[in-house]
């Protein structure tokens, strides 16, 4: 993959973080009605925007390639495994994906 | 010999202030260079993280939003709301990995086209020095 498409695809992933309802909410607010100070909520709002970005690319791959490996997900977004891992872990939580069988003794994952 | 790269800039101008701003300046005959595309929307606080976004994936090289001065927007609050989000464009952009000085929040004021022109001047220099947006093909200098 290109470095051109390499940031087209992780371009898209952030515009579709940036249109989902969780990135929206912490965003959208004001932070006189959250009550912690502006340089935790900053922190708060930037790993959460990180994460989003990421597990869009994700998505995104699954999408475009159909049911993925960890391994085949960390060479298509550039991401280490335990990343993918921590992600996949809470995208399963959350219902977006979900396990399909198995590819050389590894879970392959798909879109719900 | 190699054409001179000729940035384009998409610029967001709010209806009340800086469209009105880009508008005396034509009418004043300020001259600035042509590589801006002017979209006028109502307020900057309608422009979405998603537009600007869109904009650079589609090859802009540079975003420009432009509103009335803090405490000058006829809607009361969009042009704080913008600059809220303005900072979570720039960090969006950073862990993409797509310099953050393509993007740029500006306040003009309706009687200030004078000012207009001169950021555009400006602004056109900067991307020409920040090179071609890397979404762009190689082969499509423009």
């Amino acid at each position: 993959m290109s470095e051109r498409e390499f940031l087209a695809r992780k371009t898209r992933a952030a515009i579709d973080a940036f249109r989902s309802q969780r990135l929206r909410w912490v965003t959208g607010r004001s932070q006189a009605k959250v009550e912690i100070d502006e340089k935790r909520y900053r922190q708060v709002v930037d790993s959460i925007m990180h994460d989003e970005v990421e597990r869009h690319m994700l998505i995104g791959a699954i999408k475009e390639k159909g049911p993925l490996t960890v391994e085949e997900l960390s060479q298509l977004t550039d991401l280490h495994p335990s990343t993918i891992v921590k992600h996949i872990i809470a995208l399963r939580y959350n219902g977006v994906i979900s396990e399909a069988g198995e590819k050389n003794k590894q879970y392959l994952y798909r879109l719900l | 010999m190699a054409e001179e790269f000729e940035p384009l800039i998409v610029a967001f101008c709010c209806n009340w202030c800086a469209y009105a701003g880009a508008d005396l300046a034509g009418t004043s005959r300020f001259e600035y260079p042509p590589n801006i595309r002017i979209v006028r929307v109502m307020c900057t606080g309608r422009i979405d993280t998603t537009l600007v976004l869109e904009s650079l994936r589609l090859g802009a090289d540079g975003v420009l939003i432009a509103g009335c001065h803090p405490g000058d927007c006829h809607y009361q609050r969009g042009n704080y709301m913008m600059e809220k989000r303005f900072s979570y464009i720039r960090k969006a952009l950073e862990t993409i990995g797509i310099e953050p000085r393509r993007v740029r929040l500006e306040w003009i004021s309706a009687s200030e086209g004078g000012k207009f022109a001169a950021l555009v001047r400006e602004m056109t220099q900067q991307i020409k020095d920040l090179g071609p947006s890397p979404f762009r093909p190689a082969n499509n200098p423009r």
